[in-house]
């Protein structure tokens, strides 16, 4: 009996795009929401080293090296790139828990294409990641760090953020997939989301580092996302012109903004490739 | 016509580094029909479960529910179907209102429709008190319970349960059995459940196969099964050699093919003698320490079949 021959027995109804994917994904969305919303340290402790850095140690940089006020704007653009990794590694813990002791194997039996696993998780990480972004951006504010924000400007840094974020989040979930345990998992974190941070030109230019180091920095996308915020934000197109060399900040900016929309899309189709095939025995 | 709920062909699985769990296994379920699995543990029960739910690839064969192939459509055999899971697969930080929610939502059920059947699954399984407690302040019982009624808020017509008593304390198996057997009551609805448990078993099935490392041995009705062994089983604890003494008893006619032997216990089912005939030949021949006589039961058929106790495998 064939499956075509099968299915005239069952009570056939025409899914269009939104029961297929939107309410099934709006559903694993919120109930990541709610999962995570009962971890507290999910929200609360990506923000703190942020924080710390944004408030307390850039200006104890900048009055200690004497340098200007700028400085402090260039650290509290710099800390985006250290809340984002930490935010996104964080929100891979509970693709383990979900896999240890959650429901993940009731949802991999749902009638949705599993990918949509992935991207209920991604949603809720993106969502915390823009608020923890705010909050580290309106404490800045509030402590007097200079911004002068354009609407464009706004635009190239929502944009870089959001992307750096979604393809951070897949390197979360591709790790989350591949790491049996939490402990293993959390061992890791230092090396993907720190490491980098020093040196992709968080808290000094990447040309100050010895040349070998600043070529390596030219090709992590978090050289290219914090160069990105700060054209956005600062309104200073020097770190585009460090990675590109080229005079047109728009220009370099498009490549900039290339070069993490193809970080984000190719970890993304990566993490959805590596979590059906792990989830699949 | 109709195709079986459940149809299985050749269907095999071999994990990585050669371990063949499941050996080219064949059946059929027909719609409303409740079919067990019975075997111990690593016998290949779950695996089969695993790749009639799609957590599993089938390493070859096939496998249909309700005419879609597990492999070519998916999504379409998930949608007819609900699994409960040998351990607990739940959101603990959630209320069980939510868990059976979000399985509603993505099972496609609307959400005035899911409301009711909510109130009234969780009424019948004696939920109606807790659903709206976290999960994580649940018994095992009430676990699973939820769990029951979450694969039944999208009234599948197929649905598997995986060892759905393992681990429970008597009573509450006891209670949990009550529930699984009303689901008989449910319109059309066809249950597998897989099982190491032979009174499960026998209560639960109109159907059986037993599995043993990856391959049924046999698959009939409880009755059937018990039935091939006679009206009567004959069991000696001998001394000395029980395999001597089993072919003495097979010469002089008492024994058959079936009789078999464990250790120094010998069980012979009787067909054609009664039981006095065979304790007057076994007294006769001076062989045995203690004769006792009963009915065959499932764990003989299993016995019989695979050289292992059932209860001692699993």
């Amino acid at each position: 009996m064939s499956a075509i021959t099968a299915s005239a027995t069952l009570p056939t109804r025409r899914l269009g795009l939104r029961a297929q994917a939107l309410n099934p994904l709006a559903t694993l969305a919120r109930r990541r929401f709610q999962l995570t919303a009962r971890t507290p340290r999910e929200l609360l402790v990506p923000l703190l080293t942020p924080v710390m850095f944004a408030l307390v140690i850039a200006p104890a940089l900048k009055s200690a090296l004497h340098t200007n006020a700028s400085y402090e704007s260039f650290v509290a653009i710099g800390t985006v790139g250290l809340l984002i990794p930490l935010n996104t590694m964080f929100a891979g813990i509970g693709v383990i828990v979900d896999r240890e002791n959650g429901a993940q194997r009731e949802l991999l039996t749902a009638p949705i294409p599993r990918a949509l696993l992935v991207f209920g998780n991604l949603v809720v990480a993106l969502a915390i990641t823009g608020l923890q972004v705010g909050v580290l951006i309106a404490v800045a504010v509030a402590r007097r760090i200079h911004f002068s924000p354009t609407t464009s400007g706004v635009a190239w840094f929502v944009a870089s953020a959001a992307l750096f974020a979604i393809g951070m989040y897949a390197v979360a979930e591709i790790l989350a997939s591949r790491v049996p345990k939490q402990e293993e998992y959390i061992a890791r974190v230092p090396a993907i989301a720190i490491l980098p941070w020093f040196l992709a030109g968080s808290l000094f230019p990447i040309t100050a580092m010895p040349v070998a180091l600043t070529w390596v920095a030219k090709f992590l996308p978090l050289t290219h996302g914090l160069a990105l915020m700060r054209y956005g934000l600062l309104g200073d197109s020097t770190s585009l012109h460090t990675i590109w060399g080229m005079s047109n900040p728009t220009e370099m900016a498009g490549l900039s903004l290339a070069v993490t929309a193809a970080f984000a899309l190719v970890l993304t189709a990566l993490s959805i490739r590596v979590f059906t095939r792990s989830a699949l025995r | 016509m109709d195709p079986h709920a459940i149809e299985v062909r050749r269907l095999r699985k071999t994990y990585p580094g050669g371990i063949e769990a499941v050996k080219g296994i064949d059946f059929e379920v027909a719609s409303g029909e409740v079919f067990g699995l019975l075997g111990p543990n690593g016998a290949g029960k779950s695996t089969t479960i695993g790749m009639l739910t799609t957590t599993i690839s089938p390493t070859s064969g096939t496998a249909r529910l309700a005419g879609f192939d597990v492999a070519k459509h998916p999504l379409a055999a998930r949608r007819i179907s609900s699994v409960v899971f040998q351990e607990p697969v739940v959101d603990r930080s959630l209320t069980g209102r939510r868990n059976l929610e979000i399985h509603a939502r993505l099972w496609a059920v609307e959400e005035s429709e899911a409301k009711a059947r909510i109130a009234e699954i969780a009424d019948t399984l004696g939920l109606s008190e807790l659903v709206d407690r976290p999960v994580g302040t649940f018994s095992g019982g009430e676990r699973r319970r939820l769990e029951i009624a979450r694969a039944l808020v999208s009234q599948p017509r197929v649905l598997f349960l995986d060892e759905p008593t393992v681990g429970l304390d008597p009573r509450i198996r006891a209670e949990l059995l009550d529930v699984i057997a009303g689901l008989r009551a449910r319109n059309d609805m066809t249950v597998l459940v897989t099982t190491h448990y032979l009174d499960e078993a026998e209560r639960l099935c109109d159907r059986l196969a037993i599995i043993h490392s990856g391959r049924i041995v046999a698959l009939d009705t409880p009755t059937a099964l018990r039935a091939d062994l006679g009206r009567e089983i004959v069991e000696l604890r001998v001394n000395g050699n029980a395999r001597s003494v089993l072919e003495s008893l097979r010469k002089r006619g008492i024994a058959g093919d079936d009789a078999f032997t464990v250790g120094s216990t010998l069980t012979v089912p009787l067909h054609e003698h009664t039981s006095g005939e065979a304790i007057a030949v076994v007294s006769e021949l001076g062989v045995a320490s203690a004769i006792s006589t009963r009915q065959p039961t499932l764990d003989d058929v299993y016995l019989r079949l695979t050289g292992d106790r059932l209860a001692e495998a699993a």
